[in-house]
């Protein structure tokens, strides 16, 4: 993919609108940096003009006041036509033409900008490819292909004349929820290689924290109530509305979001093979465990439990278990979490690829990663 | 046998068909035919052309609708007769009157299916149209119109088929087709003129149901396609 697809900013500076008839403004006076290249996700009750203000970006709706940039272009210079051409547009519903097959779905906007046949057709078969659909789909119409399917081409014809910024409005709400993870995995690696500038409206506050970089809170009529990243709204919420809105177990949406990268780890309760028991025994009364860690060299073996040591001359004697909960540096907090409580010694271990002891973590360590 | 069926199988100037009449007039019925189908397609494709304009108008200004059913509406449930009394003075005798209050007829089915067929493409569709940057003409015509092209060919099949029976009353200004031969077997008495003309006037417009319904099955292969899940 060439740099030319890759995400511009976006700015709002004060944007507002006012329907017509209508005694509050949808959206009052709503401020807004968009980093290139970074996927913003706005999130918020109904009536807090999130879908308003991802229309205002590609001016389906006309702003009443204020002004947006996108990539230091002032939107109003560019007709409407003209700029919606160079912003991909993913709605729910999908909406994709029933009376054209896949080919010709995806091929619509190249179509608009005058592009040739043979390019458009290229350019098909190149999506479906980074999309992960079959290409024998192409010559199917829309009917024919499941609701996943039908939302994998929404995307593939939004990214289609390769355009800086994607606008997506809640475009995994109609699919079932199984589907939906995945398809939200597919564009967290999606755009790891696209880094479009990309901004989705969700009703749903953890598809906002798994796929923003930055997550943008709103209220009724588009107050932004916060900005910031996932991780930094779960640790600190500004106000009420942001920490109810944030839902409960906060706690393990934070954990979701951090690593074993994010906290330290302590050495614990470990001793050599060639260790005698006794030497054992003072550590886990340190540590006031029944169990002793046993490692070769920069391996760990497993552990031990105290009654196993009776009659034994070294550790390594002994017959070891295997730690239940051992993961690798880089896995989330949760997953660690969860593997910890299953565990016989209540501990997780953190092993790299070479399989060596990196360190242990204890659910003190967690909570203090987290506070 | 019986009386009636006698009658049916006689070849003779009082039976149901005399078949030598017709062998002698076989280029005059061919010609009359000929005559039937061009009022026809004439009175249809104009009738098209002005529905859409009046369709476009209606869905681009909501308000205009209304007014726009209710004058077609009036037009269509003027008696054909008393509508020919009304062009005569202005247009005269022949082929403009009968064109007009042909193509008169037609407007009220062709205008109202347009604008519903409009009306049924999903505005998931539309919105995804205008998000794409279509202009919108360019979406009235390869989106709106495409789309609602089952339910516009229905119109059409239905205001052709009512004007391929309306033709036949306009050879009472000087027109009519196959309406010709009828008319002149109802003068004369004479049976069979009027089962030819009534019989390939019925054909004609079975014959042009046909034709737009294989144009519809080639316009719209899309909707011959079941989900396949």
């Amino acid at each position: 993919m060439n740099d030319a697809g890759t995400g511009v900013a976006i700015r709002l500076v004060g944007v507002g609108k006012q329907f017509p008839g209508s005694a509050q403004p949808a959206v009052g006076e709503l401020t807004l940096d968009i980093p290139a290249g970074s996927l913003v996700a706005l999130v918020g009750p109904s009536g807090c003009g999130k879908t308003t203000t991802l229309k205002m970006i590609n001016r389906l709706v006309e702003p009443t006041s204020g002004a947006i940039e996108i990539g230091g272009v002032d939107a109003r210079t560019v007709p409407a036509p003209e700029l919606r051409r160079g912003i991909g547009y993913v709605i729910q519903q999908i909406g994709l033409f029933p009376h054209r097959t896949i080919e010709a779905n995806i091929g619509t906007v190249p179509r608009l900008l005058g592009w040739d046949k043979a390019r458009v057709r290229e350019r098909a078969h190149e999506l479906v490819d980074i999309v992960g659909l079959d290409p024998e789909l192409l010559r199917r119409y829309p009917t024919e292909l499941s609701g996943g399917q039908q939302q994998r081409v929404g995307v593939a014809r939004a990214l289609a004349a390769d355009p800086p910024v994607l606008l997506m409005d809640e475009p995994y709400s109609a699919v079932d929820p199984i589907v939906r993870m995945r398809l939200q995995d597919e564009l967290l690696a999606l755009q790891r290689r696209l880094h479009k500038t990309i901004v989705l409206v969700t009703h749903d506050i953890d598809e906002a924290i798994k796929l923003g970089d930055r997550v943008a809170i709103l209220n009724i009529g588009g107050v932004l109530e916060q900005y910031g990243s996932p991780e930094e709204l779960l640790r600190a919420p500004a106000n009420q509305f942001v920490a109810d809105f944030l839902g409960r177990e906060r706690g393990l949406k934070r954990l979701a979001l951090l690593t074993t990268d994010d906290i330290e780890l302590i050495d614990g309760p470990v001793v050599a093979a060639d260790a005698s028991p006794d030497d054992a025994k003072v550590l886990m009364t340190q540590f006031a465990v029944d169990w002793i860690g046993v490692r070769d060299g920069d391996v760990l073996r497993g552990w031990v439990s105290a009654t196993d040591l009776d009659g034994v001359t070294r550790v390594g004697d002994a017959a070891t278990e295997r730690f239940h909960a051992a993961v690798a540096p880089g896995t989330p907090l949760r997953e660690t979490l969860d593997r910890l409580v299953l565990s016989a010694t209540r501990v997780a271990v953190v092993v790299d690829e070479e399989n060596r002891y990196r360190g242990m973590i204890t659910i003190e360590q967690i909570s203090e990663g987290v506070t | 046998m019986s009386s009636r069926t006698t009658q049916v199988l006689a070849n003779g100037p009082d039976s149901f068909v005399w078949w030598d009449w017709v062998d002698r007039n076989r280029d005059v019925i061919w010609e009359r035919t000929l005559d039937h189908l061009r009022l026809t397609a004439a009175s249809v494709a104009i009738g098209f052309v002005i529905a859409l304009a009046l369709a476009a108008l209606s869905l681009r200004f909501r308000r205009l609708y209304a007014p726009i059913t209710w004058v077609t509406g009036v037009l269509y449930t003027i008696p054909s007769l008393a509508l020919f009394g009304l062009l005569i003075p202005i247009t005269g005798l022949g082929f403009r009157s009968a064109l007009i209050a042909l193509v008169s007829y037609t407007l009220l089915i062709l205008v109202r299916n347009i604008v519903e067929g409009v009306d049924g493409v999903p505005d998931s569709v539309k919105e995804a149209a205008d998000g794409m940057g279509f202009t919108r003409w360019r979406r009235f015509v390869l989106v709106d119109l495409a789309l609602a092209t089952p339910t516009i060919v229905a119109g059409l099949r239905v205001a052709s088929v009512t004007v391929v029976g309306l033709v036949t009353v306009t050879a009472l200004i000087g027109e009519g087709g196959l309406g010709v031969l009828i008319l002149d077997g109802l003068r004369r008495l004479f049976p069979t003129p009027i089962v030819v003309g009534t019989a390939l006037s019925v054909l004609l417009a079975l014959a042009l149901d046909l034709v737009f319904l294989a144009v519809e099955r080639a316009l719209t292969p899309w909707t011959r396609r079941k989900a396949t899940l």
